[in-house]
């Protein structure tokens, strides 16, 4: 696959913004989807082994239903969060997302609807824990194993783009037409780098888990210090596992040396010292792991970068068909709507989780008052110019 | 060397790959739409709740947003971008044209996607944990956005259509593409669905309360078949204006399936006005199995025909009056410097211009030439047929009898003289050089006679 040929591949109605931006956003996006697949999973898994002790463990039996709600939880948002970098990502590397899909077909449908299987099994593992049920253990086991089969899945797609010079052969080998859409091609050294990190990151959430619940008298000094210390173990071990897996893959790929493979390991041994001071507080480390996150995300568009550039594909001349109104939609979308409404449920939230279970008044908190109104008026605003935009429009084009 | 910007095929045989997107698509109308409309549901319970102090009302409104949770986030989240995927591994060209066109569209969905996931969690799990007025509040913002990306999706949907116009063409704008002229009429039949769907799935709910809440049941029975009514009633009114905004290749189609979906839809209208009566006037009759059969019985006969046909009705097109089934582009779009392909394929030939034809394929002799011809099936046809022998869905087989092409050459006559200078209005015109649809026609022959 020559540059020619990837350059046809483009969507002739080229991009309609500066590429820079969507591969930016592409970054962004990830790392946020990124964080709640590695806390989903990790949640998860530390909640099947929580649900084997929670019967002679007065800790794992708090601990294991709130870590099943989390991982829940954490999957709508990484479904929901994993929409953008699939958009972003297909508008400037439109080859090789498309190449992919069709070389693995069969593993794209099967990806759906193993997310859905795992998913709903998920719920049924929730509901089994929560009666009591001895059968729960195994549910979740089958859940979980379902959950990161997607996973692998998602990996297939990402690896299989990466390898231009391989689609041919992987399309028709030996020259012999395979529609079957079955290709399935891991980087084990990648995958199970990714999958290291749901250790550490489960293990920082469960640090500020602990920080969370220590203002409320409602759970021991016992229960937090169990957290705590639980937490500060897994996110330890976890980075360490990560950090050589992480080095293994760069070593094998020739980049150990880039720059930004140095900052993003300089990340991690920050991480590692904040994780490691478990007598702080954790939410800056939580920071950290953003960054980090942003980091790995980077490393990956890095490589991606630097492989089809390689074979003469740019994404920066894709040619631009600059897209004004839409643009202007969602970016005061995202800035209004965005920040103000996630806002308004955040606050709320936290405010819920700190009151002990009794009713939390939000209109007396005046904060949470005026941004529930304000994206309340953000809502009915953004209605409004829709139906004046449309039928504006509609009018102009056909009378 | 000239390419066209073709895709590898993924191709199910006997079966084609477009009921893959079919099957997801129908799943996830099912479910987005059971929770648009019950989003709207919740924000006129919350109100009442609220305003008559009726704090049962919260109850119902509990046990049918934890349903919601399972059976419309779980599912619809995932066939959501599961119609994505699926649409992609069979017209990955299709999908890549909306994504370039409205790629800031979805994105901006995508913001209110997150709100109304943050946003269900927050109404169901905060219920009893926060004040009422703020709870109102928060159910009113979830309608809003739960509606608004409806609103946004709607436009990318109509847009596969047509615009109906021909602004989008010259100047490429996303407005113009996007506030076509079905657009509306379109949105307000989903919206019309999505209340009667809330009420539908709300009577499994209330039929369910029988023994925990016998009064409360009966009331929101009633209550489910009013509103039900009510939508059925705005879904009809606004599919008659939806037809009238379609293209003339659908009308060419529709005067083909005409008979079917009208006999369809009055059986549907007759018994879903009756089941909604039962519901209004004698609400003890429905039961939790009637309930949850009345839900099959939309899915399969009102959901899977309806977006079958809509599907149908797009053709030979599958985005924008422009981008073919076959992944062919078939008119010049100057506002986004988009040409034609049809002239440059009809002159070279996809064994030219496919970069994905090997190279021991690219020159047609007698050894190779059914095999050729497979492949140029699968990338011309497939799309819309399956091809075998056995095919199930859409099979080219039955296609070739009903025409009564009884051998190669009068296959090869007919995709020539008909396909090939664009005839039916619901086929993409196939114009190739004479050599590929010699091989075309030897393999449908070997398929359809032998």
């Amino acid at each position: 696959m020559d540059a020619t040929i990837l350059n046809a591949l483009r969507d002739p109605a080229g991009v309609p913004f500066y590429p820079v931006v969507f591969q930016g956003l592409y970054i962004l996006t990830w790392a946020l989807h990124i964080a709640f697949v590695l806390l989903s999973l990790g949640s998860m898994g530390l909640s099947l082994y929580g649900s084997t002790k929670q019967k002679s463990d007065s800790n794992w039996k708090i601990l294991t239903p709130h870590l099943i709600q989390v991982g829940k939880i954490s999957v709508s948002l990484l479904i929901v969060l994993g929409v953008a970098p699939l958009l972003f990502t297909q508008v400037i590397y439109d080859s090789g997302w498309y190449v992919t899909n069709t070389l693995s077909g069969v593993w794209v449908v099967a990806f759906i609807y193993a997310l859905m299987i795992g998913y709903l099994m998920y719920y049924w593992y929730s509901y089994a824990n929560k009666a009591g049920k001895s059968s729960n253990t195994l549910i979740g086991i089958i859940s979980f194993l379902i959950l990161v089969f997607a996973g692998i899945l998602m990996h297939n797609f990402a690896v299989e783009s990466i390898q231009p010079d391989k689609w041919m052969e992987w399309y028709a080998p030996n020259g012999v037409i395979d529609n079957s859409g079955l290709n399935f091609h891991i980087d084990i050294i990648r995958l199970a780098f990714m999958i290291s990190l749901t250790i550490p990151v489960t293990g920082i959430f469960l640090q500020n888990y602990s920080d969370f619940l220590s203002t409320r008298e409602d759970f021991s000094v016992d229960y937090i210090r169990f957290t705590k210390s639980l937490g500060t173990k897994m996110a330890i071990t976890g980075l360490l596992i990560s950090a050589v897996l992480f080095v293994i893959w760069m070593l094998r790929d020739g980049l150990l040396f880039n720059p930004l493979i140095i900052a993003t390991i300089i990340s991690v041994v920050i991480l590692l010292i904040m994780a490691s001071r478990s007598n702080k507080n954790s939410y800056a480390t939580t920071g950290m792991l953003v960054i980090v996150a942003l980091f790995i995300s980077g490393v990956r568009e890095y490589i991606r970068y630097s492989i089809i550039s390689g074979m003469g594909y740019d994404i920066y001349s894709i040619p631009m068909n600059l897209e004004w109104e839409s643009i202007i939609m969602f970016l005061l979308t995202f800035v209004f709507l965005g920040f103000t409404g996630v806002a308004f449920i955040a606050i709320m939230a936290w405010k819920v989780g700190k009151n002990e279970g009794l009713v939390y008044d939000c209109d007396t908190n005046p904060v949470l008052r005026k941004l529930g109104s304000a994206t309340l008026w953000i809502l009915i605003a953004w209605t409004g110019i829709y139906f004046v935009w449309g039928m504006f429009t509609l009018f102009k084009n056909s009378l | 060397m000239e390419m066209l910007g073709l895709y590898p095929v993924f191709y199910v045989p006997n079966i084609g790959t477009a009921w893959l997107m079919g099957l997801t698509g129908v799943m996830h109308v099912l479910f987005s739409h059971t929770s648009v409309g019950a989003s709207i549901l919740f924000a006129f319970l919350a109100y009442k709740a609220y305003h008559e102090d009726r704090p049962e009302l919260y109850y119902y409104m509990k046990k049918y947003g934890i349903f919601l949770l399972v059976f419309s986030y779980v599912m619809g989240s995932i066939t959501g971008p599961g119609i994505w995927y699926t649409a992609t591994v069979a017209s990955p060209r299709g999908i890549s044209s909306l994504i370039h066109n409205f790629v800031w569209v979805w994105a901006t969905e995508w913001v209110f996607f997150i709100y109304e996931v943050v946003g269900v969690f927050a109404l169901v799990y905060f219920m009893d944990k926060i004040d009422r007025k703020t709870h109102l509040k928060l159910t009113y913002t979830f309608a809003i956005a739960s509606v608004g990306t409806l609103a946004l999706i709607v436009g990318i949907i109509s847009f596969m259509m047509w615009p109906g116009n021909d602004a989008y063409y010259n100047t490429g704008s996303v407005s113009d593409a996007f506030f076509g002229i079905n657009t509306f009429p379109h949105m307000f039949l989903r919206i019309g669905f999505m209340v009667m769907m809330s009420g539908i799935i709300g009577m499994v709910i209330s039929s369910a309360m029988k023994k925990e809440n016998p009064a409360l049941g009966v009331e929101m029975t009633q209550k489910m078949g009013i509103i039900s009514m009510i939508g059925g009633f705005i879904t009809m009114l606004f599919f008659m204006w939806y037809i009238l905004a379609l293209p003339e290749n659908a009308h060419a189609l529709m005067g083909k399936l005409l008979p079917g979906i009208i006999m369809n839809r009055i059986i549907l209208t007759v018994l879903f006005s009756v089941y909604f009566a039962i519901a209004i006037f004698r609400p003890k009759w429905i039961n939790k199995s009637l309930a949850s059969v009345m839900v099959l019985v939309i899915l399969i006969f009102g959901l899977w025909p309806g977006e079958k046909l809509r599907e149908s009705l797009r053709k030979p097109y599958i985005a924008g009056h422009y981008m073919y089934s076959n992944q062919i582009i078939g008119r010049d779009v100057p506002g986004k410097g988009i040409k034609n392909e049809v002239p440059l394929l009809a002159a070279k030939g996809y064994l030219k211009l496919d970069p994905w034809v090997p190279t021991r394929l690219r020159t047609i002799t007698p050894e190779n030439k059914l095999e050729v011809g497979r492949m140029l099936a699968i990338r011309a046809c497939s799309n819309c047929h399956s091809l075998e022998k056995d095919g199930l869905y859409r099979p080219i087989v039955v296609s070739i009898r009903i025409a009564n092409l009884k051998d190669a050459e009068s296959i090869k006559g007919y995709m020539k003289n008909v396909i090939g200078t664009g005839s039916i209005p619901y086929m993409p015109k196939i114009a190739l050089p004479d050599n590929e649809y010699d091989a075309i026609a030897t393999y449908l022959d070997v398929q359809a006679n032998k």
